[in-house]
């Protein structure tokens, strides 16, 4: 009787067991699909600006008014025609030529000059080095409120105002903290005995760097020159100080003469120019996604 | 290493020192030199002492309302978004497949968001016969006055940078990414629900990545530009007019540098002082695992 | 290939901290010196600062006949294989190995030829075109090797190259090193060795002579037989010899009969011994290896008698663990000359082959039982 008992006992153990495997698979499944549901939502509410921009950029002026559906009833590319062509003397294309203009001596010598010092203070001990580097931190918090309006005074003096110099020659001088210290980090990570082998080899500090350091270092190089480029790309405040010529003019400022060209805004015209200016940046993220992701983390997190 | 100079690392480093001296450490003094001037670029700089100070804080009501303005800002949207940021970090830290979609997806917004792209297109949607008021006639509502109404030309901007999250999420979906297991198991053994797991759990363990985030986001949205500069210009009547905006007007159109350096220095003041706040009281709730730091 | 001498060389870090206390080393032409010790004994710092990795704070290192403190490493003719190898990761091996000789911008067909040459002796010659990241731990390292013998040296420095390899490959590297040691020998280019480890077997089978260090002392440069037979201190004694020399506390007593005296059971000692040990009555450290113990039974004359807590079964031998009182020793017995009823907790004695003996000065542990002026 007992064993029949226990037999029974065990069958119903396992009935249990298997009725609350089940009903914690089930618990398990209506978790992420409510996750996935609540992500697909609001990440649809996220985009949707964007989305819509872009098919309102292929309507003509009068649908893009009508509804608030993004897909264009009668596609049309009127709108980059026209906004191609711009209210001004110049093209779209003049305008982002003087984007490259800035944009790539600022990538590039925030390229060398991050590199330089982060080698240095990752890498070399020297006096000074704590306080410097705390400052370097210090200033990666500043706003940098204070400093613009001496620069663009010290510029004057220099007599730069309306030119690209402002823009991209501090970036020379590693100005952007944010960049040393994420290179800094990455540094940090890498183990020096590729180095020291290179020395013993006979390589100075210098060749060691260009020719085993900088190749390692690569990812997070690129990492760098993206954002850098993103960012110089979208800079509005700093053209708008410096740059006071229409012919000079960078597509952020002339994205804002759009708008207060007239009264009544041609809205296909200006929103198929503001996809034109973000698509350099897009194209660049979704280029090298990965890369970013990591570098954004490793600086953020390990900071 | 042998034969190294000591001084070696200080070549590498010679770029940064030299930028830091004269873009960073002399225009930093010069500024506040300059805020006890006059100065309007036709004439040399004129000592005033503190009359600009002075000024501001008595008789400039529109500095008043600038500052209101900001800070209502500030104290809006930063913790808006760092909520926002850690709920759907939360969220996403699940194994769920795809996860890199929605990160991505979330992310975007604040690639794009500070540029004058976006500003322009925000522009667009809460025009009176924008995307917003379509939106909102199609399920039945009326059209909202977005740019008319102080409040609402607020709530543009302030959604437009809450929008942007992405930056701070990704930063908080590292940390949770990173959290041991183990930990969970551990709770989950000794009986504790979820959110009882995530308060005392996960939350002190990213205590210092919060800590991160809400400094760098506080100040970034303390020098907010684009944004009000393009969307509401400022108005109306002044309810957008974010200190970055009072300062620029009064270096680059009205060319009176005292004055606006000495905006510039109130609004940097306010910063530190915060950020020090913070800093001081991180001693209290930010948790560093396996750290030796006090 | 040049001598290496190491005079009153000290390492101080900017805390403060000693790591290398004034060391004096003699390294001759063409000697494969192994540095030995336990891991914090500085033997990888004192190597780094032969190698111009660390900065030298006190004495002089001369490579050759030039003092080479102020030379950065790539002058100082000398070259490393490190532990985790080191290669260059986006280079491939044949630019691995030619790195060095492309700085000193030799003529290319020179180059060429001196790849060829190392790649054949170290068998790596299809490795040529590949990445380290594509190499096997084995290969990775014989690539590190060539790498440093491309250069022809002066000075062979070697980070415990072998630790990253399991046991099997370690045992064949080892091999590896000492016959290319002994090749280079023979065709008239020795090369002078400094090899860190901290493996006694990998330091006993590969050097010349063997440099023992602890906490950033020398201990003793001897080769490997005299460091066996005749350990300087106690220390010394211990690190070298497996199992570990049995060492325990012991009286002294000398008079008409020297005897040493532990947990209360004594010994004789022989007369020769007992001559080298005038002064030193009190208590001393007893030395004996566990090769040299016989089990006897239990009270035995002139043995130590005591309890075993472990029998373990090598094979060939059995390792005996008695202990004496409080103190623990280990018997190495050949299998057959053993009782094989013995268990644990059976009480047995404990031999020590008189001329074997060593005793240690309890303060300093220095071998007071050996002579040095008599051989």
């Amino acid at each position: 009787m007992k064993q029949f008992n226990s037999l029974q006992n065990t069958a119903s153990q396992h009935e249990k067991s298997a009725h609350s495997e089940a009903s914690s698979r089930r618990r398990r499944n209506i978790s992420a699909a409510l996750r996935y549901s609540l992500l697909a939502v609001f990440g649809l509410i996220m985009v949707y600006p964007l989305i819509w921009l872009v098919g309102a950029s292929f309507k003509s002026n009068s649908e893009i008014f009508s509804s608030p559906w993004f897909w264009p009833q009668e596609p049309t590319s009127q709108g980059y025609v026209d906004g191609w062509k711009t209210s001004t003397p110049y093209t779209f294309g003049h305008f982002f030529l003087n984007s490259m203009k800035i944009a790539i001596p600022k990538v590039i010598g925030t390229a060398i000059s991050s590199t330089l010092v982060a080698y240095g203070f990752a890498r070399f001990d020297f006096p000074g080095k704590k306080i410097l580097f705390a400052v370097l931190i210090a200033t990666l918090l500043l706003p940098d409120v204070v400093t613009r309006i001496p620069q663009y005074l010290l510029f004057r003096e220099l007599g730069w105002l309306d030119t690209y110099l402002p823009l991209f020659v501090p970036q020379w001088f590693a100005w952007e903290a944010f960049f040393v210290f994420m290179l800094v980090q990455f540094l940090r990570a890498i183990p020096r005995e590729m180095e020291e082998a290179s020395r013993v080899d006979g390589a100075n500090s210098l060749q060691t760097l260009i020719f085993i350091v900088v190749p390692i270092l690569t990812p997070a190089l690129v990492s760098v020159c993206l954002f850098q480029f993103m960012w110089t790309m979208n800079d509005f405040l700093g053209p708008l100080i410096y740059i006071s010529t229409v012919e000079n003019y960078p597509i952020s400022l002339a994205l804002k003469l759009s708008i207060d060209a007239t009264e009544a805004f041609n809205w296909n015209q200006i929103l198929a120019m503001t996809v034109l200016a973000l698509t350099p940046s897009l194209v660049v993220f979704f280029l090298a996604q990965k890369s970013f992701i990591e570098g954004i983390s490793t600086g953020g997190v390990k900071g | 290493m042998g034969g190294d100079s000591k001084y070696l690392g200080l070549w590498y480093v010679a770029p940064y020192l030299v930028g830091l001296l004269l873009f960073t450490a002399f225009p930093f003094v010069s500024s506040m030199y300059l805020s006890f001037t006059d100065y309007n670029l036709l004439s040399s700089p004129e000592w005033v002492g503190l009359e600009n100070y002075e000024k501001l804080f008595t008789r400039d009501r529109t500095f008043r309302k600038s500052l209101t303005v900001t800070l209502t800002y500030v104290f809006t949207t930063v913790p808006l978004k760092l909520v926002f940021a850690l709920f759907i970090a939360v969220v996403l830290n699940y194994r769920l497949r795809g996860i890199n979609f929605f990160r991505t997806a979330f992310y975007v917004p604040s690639i794009l968001g500070g540029s004058i792209a976006i500003a322009v297109l925000w522009r667009y949607i809460f025009a009176d016969t924008g995307l917003m008021n379509m939106i909102i006639e199609m399920f039945g509502g009326e059209g909202v006055n977005w740019f008319g109404e102080p409040a609402n030309a607020l709530f543009t901007i302030t959604l437009l940078r809450i929008w942007q999250f992405g930056s701070a999420m990704v930063i908080f979906l590292a940390a949770l990414q990173s959290v041991d297991r183990s930990l969970y198991e551990a709770a989950a053994i000794d009986g504790a629900g979820r959110w009882q797991t995530f308060k005392s759990i996960t939350l002190p363990l990213i205590t210092p990545v919060i800590f991160f985030n809400l400094i760098m986001q506080t100040v970034q949205a303390f020098q907010e530009f684009n944004g009000p500069y393009i969307i509401t210009e400022g108005g109306p009547l002044k309810s957008t007019y974010l200190l970055p905006l009072y300062i620029y007007d009064e270096a680059f159109k009205s060319f009176d540098m005292g004055n606006a350096s000495a905006i510039a220095w109130v609004l940097f003041v306010i910063i530190m002082v915060l950020t020090l706040v913070a800093f001081w009281s991180s001693k209290k709730w930010v948790y560093y695992a396996g750290d030796k730091r006090s | 290939m040049a001598r290496l001498s190491l005079k009153s060389v000290e390492k101080v870090y900017g805390n403060k901290f000693k790591a290398v206390h004034g060391i004096n080393l003699e390294v001759e032409e063409g000697e494969f010196m192994v540095l030995v010790g336990p891991s914090g004994c500085a033997k990888s710092t004192t190597l780094r600062m032969i190698a111009g990795l660390e900065t030298v704070t006190g004495g002089e290192i001369h490579i050759g006949d030039q003092v080479v403190n102020d030379l950065v490493p790539g002058k100082r003719g000398i070259a490393m294989v490190f532990q985790n190898y080191a290669l260059y990761p986006h280079m491939k091996v044949h630019n691995n190995l030619s790195f060095g000789l492309k700085l000193r911008r030799e003529p290319r067909d020179k180059i060429a030829s001196a790849t060829q040459e190392v790649s054949g002796i170290l068998e790596i010659e299809e490795l040529l075109d590949r990445l380290p990241k594509q190499l096997s731990g084995g290969q990775a390292q014989r690539v590190a090797l060539g790498r440093a013998l491309i250069k022809q040296p002066e000075v062979f420095l070697f980070d415990e190259p072998l630790s990253n390899l399991d046991a099997k490959l370690r045992a064949s590297m080892r091999v590896r090193i000492t016959d290319l040691h002994k090749r280079l020998r023979e065709e008239g280019r020795p090369a002078t060795v400094v090899y860190v480890t901290h493996d006694q077997v990998e330091a006993m089978t590969m050097g010349d002579r063997i440099c023992v260090m602890k906490d950033g002392h020398i201990m003793q440069v001897a080769d490997p037989v005299t460091l066996y037979e005749r350990p300087a201190n106690s220390f010394v004694a211990g690190f070298i010899g497996m199992p570990e020399m049995n060492l325990a506390e012991a009286v002294l007593t000398l008079g008409n009969t020297p005897e040493l005296t532990i947990a209360g059971q004594t010994i004789e000692v022989a007369s020769e011994l007992a001559e080298r040990l005038s002064g030193s009555e009190g208590t001393v450290t007893l030395g004996i290896r566990p090769q040299h113990l016989t089990v006897e039974p239990e009270n035995a004359a002139g043995a130590f008698s005591g309890e075993i807590t472990n029998i373990e079964f090598m094979g060939h031998e059995v390792n005996l663990h008695v202990d004496v009182g409080d103190n623990p020793f280990v018997a190495v017995v050949q299998s057959d000359r053993i009782d094989r009823q013995l268990r644990r907790g059976d009480r047995v004695a404990l031999r020590p082959v008189g001329s074997k003996i060593h005793v240690f000065d309890a303060m300093s542990g220095e071998n007071i039982s050996l002579n040095y002026s008599n051989n």
